[in-house]
Order: structure tokens, then sequence, then C-alpha cells
């Protein structure tokens, strides 16, 4: 029971937070709005491009090679921070992780073999 | 965890699994390294020749006891075995229809990854049904829905079947989290994510108060699994998934993979939620105190499927319709709780399995070239090919539940079990017969198409291999099992005694 109230009351913190951060951009907008002046101009409302006259739309399309090159390098990220902790503990793990770690590295290895294959490491 | 230890496993009790993932591995590299011009209609053959090897390596399994291995992580229990087998029988006869799958725009260059994602999906839906641990599940759940989600927007230049992919996989994402959340309360109260230990930890609860968080993990992981049943109010997705994508993967999200929701489902409910107590010792489970919510749910969803089905115009959502229906049907089973449940399930899930499967095929054989699927292609099929008229009223007599097809028999189970536990469930039942009967208003609006409808064309229908014994195997099965059900019923009883030890 007492574990159980502390436990619950841990979530009171949490709905502390949700309050907080649902009033503090409600506030600061509020307080902004009463406080700014309001002298609205043309020129005010175009897009800030630190003293250079704005030139054409500001949406700009990345080529998708950009997001699946993130992606193969955030795999092969996990990879190593999984590979260091075994690294480390190879001692005390001994050959079963051995045989785990290798396996994970083939299946990676895999998805490597599959990214070369469907040309996802070329850049044209 | 040492060699010896890791020797020591009993490793044949998953080779069903290691076979699976084995042929879609090897499928996966062949794919990739076979020259272009070699037809990738071979990897099919090749996958559904890896299914029969694993249903045959099930089948020498069928005798083992109920073993685990890893820790009580994969355990092979009568449960297991006979859910296994339906999961495996629908992929084999999604398979047949896969390889026979050719959309206009053509997908040549997927063709291969369309095979070997279907084994993958596969895979995770049989670990699913013998898993003891929430982590296995989960990981099943997961391997099964990502597959499901590519093979869902396989058509990639087709916009339907993109949109319908988008759909599942936000709708998808966010039953996942539910799950993933309730799951998270059950293992803060209990400190274990083995089934087990877990009902062994909540026998002993008996403080109101976690038996109420308790309560709201019930009803965020069945939420969460709702989804992936489509049963109502959680089944919008169902529709428009089902019309985008390709045919085969239709049939494999209507088949496999609810036949692997209604596996996790009953996983966790049963081995979770039967064990804990609502009120003190010795006092009523929380499952049976809630099986009032389950039944709820059922009634909507027999209701909602049934009667949206009467106003559609496409024969795919119109099957989606008519699987959210059959999917309340299961949930009266799984709400009435009696000692016959598992034998209702299986058996209806087998029956669901071959009269889907078949309507599905000819659905592909006489929709895949045209553009669209409305219900007009059926018009006048009796002249243009009796044969597939026949077999198609198979289907959807059992589909309605009429006499002398596995639907049927498959239904009376359900409506026994529903009444023999006390207090009977009057009213489930009644809805049951009632949708049942308004269900038949669509069944025959397509038979009146087949039959005395004017043909448009005249063309004959090209029948492919794999189709067509896709068609006959589910055909004289529908049949087979409502004339004599007695087989898959001895099969049950002799070879799994009631899945006594699904709890043990």
């Amino acid at each position: 029971m007492e574990l159980l109230n502390l436990y619950q009351n841990n979530y009171l913190i949490v709905f502390v937070f949700l309050c907080l951060g649902v009033l503090l951009p409600v506030v600061a907008l509020f307080f902004g709005k009463l406080l700014r002046p309001y002298k609205p101009l043309e020129s005010k409302y175009t897009t800030y491009e630190s003293g250079i006259e704005p030139f054409h739309d500001s949406r700009v399309q990345f080529n998708v090679r950009y997001y699946i090159f993130a992606l193969m390098f955030v795999i092969f990220d996990v990879e190593t921070v999984f590979l260091y902790p075994w690294a480390v503990a190879y001692e005390k793990l001994g050959i079963f992780a051995l045989v785990e770690m290798l396996i994970f590295v083939v299946m990676l290895l895999i998805g490597l073999i599959y990214a070369w294959k469907k040309k996802v490491l070329k850049w044209i | 965890m040492d060699m010896d230890k890791l020797l020591s496993f009993d490793w044949g009790l998953m080779a069903p699994e290691f076979l699976i993932l084995g042929t879609a591995t090897i499928l996966a590299v062949l794919d990739l390294f076979l020259p272009k011009k070699i037809n990738r209609q071979v990897l099919g053959l090749f996958g559904l020749a890896g299914i029969v090897a694993a249903i045959v390596s099930l089948v020498f399994l069928l005798d083992n006891e109920t073993g685990s291995i890893l820790l009580e992580t994969f355990r092979l229990d009568s449960f297991g075995k006979a859910f296994k087998l339906l999961l495996l029988t629908g992929a084999g006869l999604v398979m047949l229809l896969a390889i026979d799958y050719k959309p206009n725009e053509g997908m040549e260059e997927y063709r291969g990854e369309f095979f070997y994602l279907f084994l993958t999906a596969l895979l995770g839906a049989m670990m699913m049904s013998s898993s003891g641990d929430l982590i296995t599940l989960f990981i099943g759940l997961e391997l099964l829905s990502i597959s499901s989600y590519i093979l869902a927007g396989i058509r990639k230049k087709n916009t339907a079947s993109n949109e319908s992919a988008m759909k599942y996989v936000i709708n998808g994402g966010i039953s996942t989290a539910i799950t993933l959340f309730g799951m998270s309360y059950v293992f803060g109260m209990t400190g274990s994510t083995n089934l087990r230990q877990i009902a062994a930890a909540l026998l002993n609860v008996d403080d109101s108060q976690q038996v109420y968080i308790l309560g709201l993990a019930f009803l965020m992981i069945f939420v969460g699994l709702s989804f992936k049943l489509a049963s109502a109010p959680f089944h919008m997705w169902a529709p428009d998934v089902y019309e985008g994508a390709p045919t085969p993967v239709t049939a494999f999200l209507s088949v496999v993979s609810k036949t692997a929701g209604f596996v996790i489902l009953i996983r966790i409910m049963f081995t979770v939620f039967t064990a804990l107590p609502v009120d003190g010792e010795y006092s009523q489970t929380f499952l049976f105190a809630n099986q009032d919510y389950i039944g709820f749910l059922a009634g909507a969803t027999m209701i909602i499927g049934n009667v949206i089905a009467l106003r559609q115009r496409s024969i795919k959502r119109l099957f989606a319709y008519s699987s959210i229906a059959h999917a309340g049907y299961i949930l009266v089973a799984f709400s009435a709780m009696s000692f016959v449940m598992f034998e209702a399930i299986w058996f209806y899930l087998l029956a669901y399995l071959f009269m889907n499967v078949g309507a599905f095929a000819i659905i592909q054989l006489l929709t895949m070239k045209e553009g669209t699927e409305d219900i007009s292609h059926f018009a006048g099929l009796y002249r243009r090919s009796p044969l597939l008229a026949v077999a198609m009223a198979i289907f959807l007599l059992s589909l309605a539940g009429i006499p002398g097809t596995a639907g049927f028999i498959g239904k009376i189970q359900i409506f026994i079990g529903a009444l023999m536990v006390s207090p009977a469930h009057y009213v489930l039942v009644s809805i049951m017969i009632a949708t049942t009967v308004v269900s038949y208003f669509y069944y025959f609006g397509i038979m009146t198409q087949i039959f005395f409808r004017p043909a448009a064309h005249h063309e004959k229908i090209a029948i492919q291999p794999g189709t067509a014994v896709a068609i006959i195997v589910s055909a004289a099965a529908t049949i087979l099992f409502g004339i004599m059900p007695q087989l898959a019923y001895g099969f049950l009883e002799s070879n799994f005694k009631a899945f006594l030890d699904f709890l043990a």
C-alpha cells in the first residue's frame, strides 16, 4: 500500500510537469501579445534572410538518398553500441555471447549486402 | 550461460521456425544474386516448399511432450502446435495465390521480396503462437506487423496500395504502442516478463488499487490487440487496407494475421488475467469478471461488420467487412469462455481459413486484370465458367453458415459454447443469429450476380495452376469439414488432449 502511494505520487509529478508544459507557452504567448507594439508594415512580412532580399520558395526538396544514408549510418552505429559492452565483458560472457554476436553481425551483414545490391551505397 | 547449457536445449522443438527462417534468408540472398532474366516465380515455389517442409516437421513434433527452451521464452505446447498448423496451412495457400499474382503495372522488380516477406510475417505469427514470454510475443507481433505493412504497399506505383500501406503503418503503430504500454504495466506490477512467473505473481495480488492498475493494463492490451483482429470500434483501417493491398496480401491479412491476433490475445489473456483475483483470495478471476466487456465488443463487431457490408460495391471492401463480422463471431466464443472455447475457436478459424482463401482466390482471378473491384465483375460468372461459379457458391454458403459446409459447424460450436456456460449468453447468441441473417443478404447478393445476371463479356477465364490448386483444396476442405467435422475434432482430441497443458 505504502509503495503504491509512492508509485502514484510519482505520477503526480508527471501531471504537474504536464500542466506546466501546457501553461508555459499559453502564458508566454498571451503576455507577448499584451506587451508588444502592433505596427504592421509590408516589409515586416517578408522572410528574414540575414539582410539579403529573399528569393524563391523556402521549401526545398532534399534527395531521398540523404535519408537512406542516414538510416544506414544509424543501423551500423547501433551495431557498434551493442558491440562495445559485449567486448568489455567478453571474458565473463564466454562462448554463448560470441555465437549470439556472430548471428547478430551476420544478420546485419545480409542487410548490408541487400543495400549494396539495391544500389543504396551508390551516389548518383 | 555457457556452451553446454546452450547445447542441452532441445532445439528440435523450433524446427518449423528454423525451416521458415532458413527459407526466407535463402530467398533473400537468391533474389539479390540471381540474374535479372530468371523468372522470380521459381522463388515462390521454393518458399512454398519451405512451408510444406515446416508443416511436415511440425507433424513429426505433434507427439512431443510439452517442452520449452531458452528459459521458457519459447514453449511448444498443444495450443502452439494446433494454431501453428492453421498458420502454416493458411500461409501455404496464400503463397499459391501470390505465385500467380500479376498486376497490370508489373512488379517483377519486387517479386522476390513479395515472397520472402510472406515468410517473415509467417515466422512472426509462429513465434507468437508458441512463446511464453512477453518479449518474444511482442517481437513476433512486430515481425508480423512490419512485414505486412511492407506487403500492403508492395505495388509501389499504385496509389491505392500506397495509401493502404500508409494507413496500416500509422494505425498499426498506434495500436502497438498502446499494447506495449499495457504490457509495461503488467511488467511493472509483477517484475517479470515471463508469462508463468507473471501469473504466479498475480495470484497473490489482493490490493484493490493494484487490481485497478492491472485493469487499465488489461484494457490497453485488449484495445491494442483489437486493432490486429479488426474488431469494432477499432476496425476502421481494415476496409481501406484490404481494398488497396494486393489480393494475396488481403487474403493473408484476413486469414493468417487474424489467426495470429487471436493467438496472442488468448495467450496473454488466459495466462495473465485468469490468474488475477478480482477481490482477494479464492474470488472470481479478473478475466471472468470482465467477460461482459468482451461480449459487448463482440456484439458491436458483429452488428457493425454485417450492417456496413450491406452497402459495399467493391468486393474487397465487402470481404473486409465480412471478415470484421467473422472476428465478432470468434469473439463470442472467446467471451463465453466455455471449456470448449479452444476447440470452437480453432475449428472456426480452420473453416474460415479455407472459405476465405478460396473466395479470395476467385476474386483475384476475376479482378486482377480489371482496374476496379466492383461486384459487377461477378455478373454472369455461371455462364463464363460454371465450375468457378459453383466453387464460389460453396465458399459464400460456408461464409453465410449454411448446413453442409464447414462454416455452419463452426457457428454451431460457438452457439453451443455460448449457451452451455451459466449464465448463458442469450443476448450475444441472438445478436449472432440476427446478424447472420443480415449477412445472407450480401452473400446472396453476390450469388445473384453470379447465377442470374447476364455477363458483360464472354471471354474465357484463364485459370493459373497455383490458384486452381488453392481453389480445389479450399472447396474440398470446406465441404469435407462441413459433412465430417469429426475428422477435425478427432484430430484435436487425439493430438492435443483438450489443451490441458496451456496453463500447466
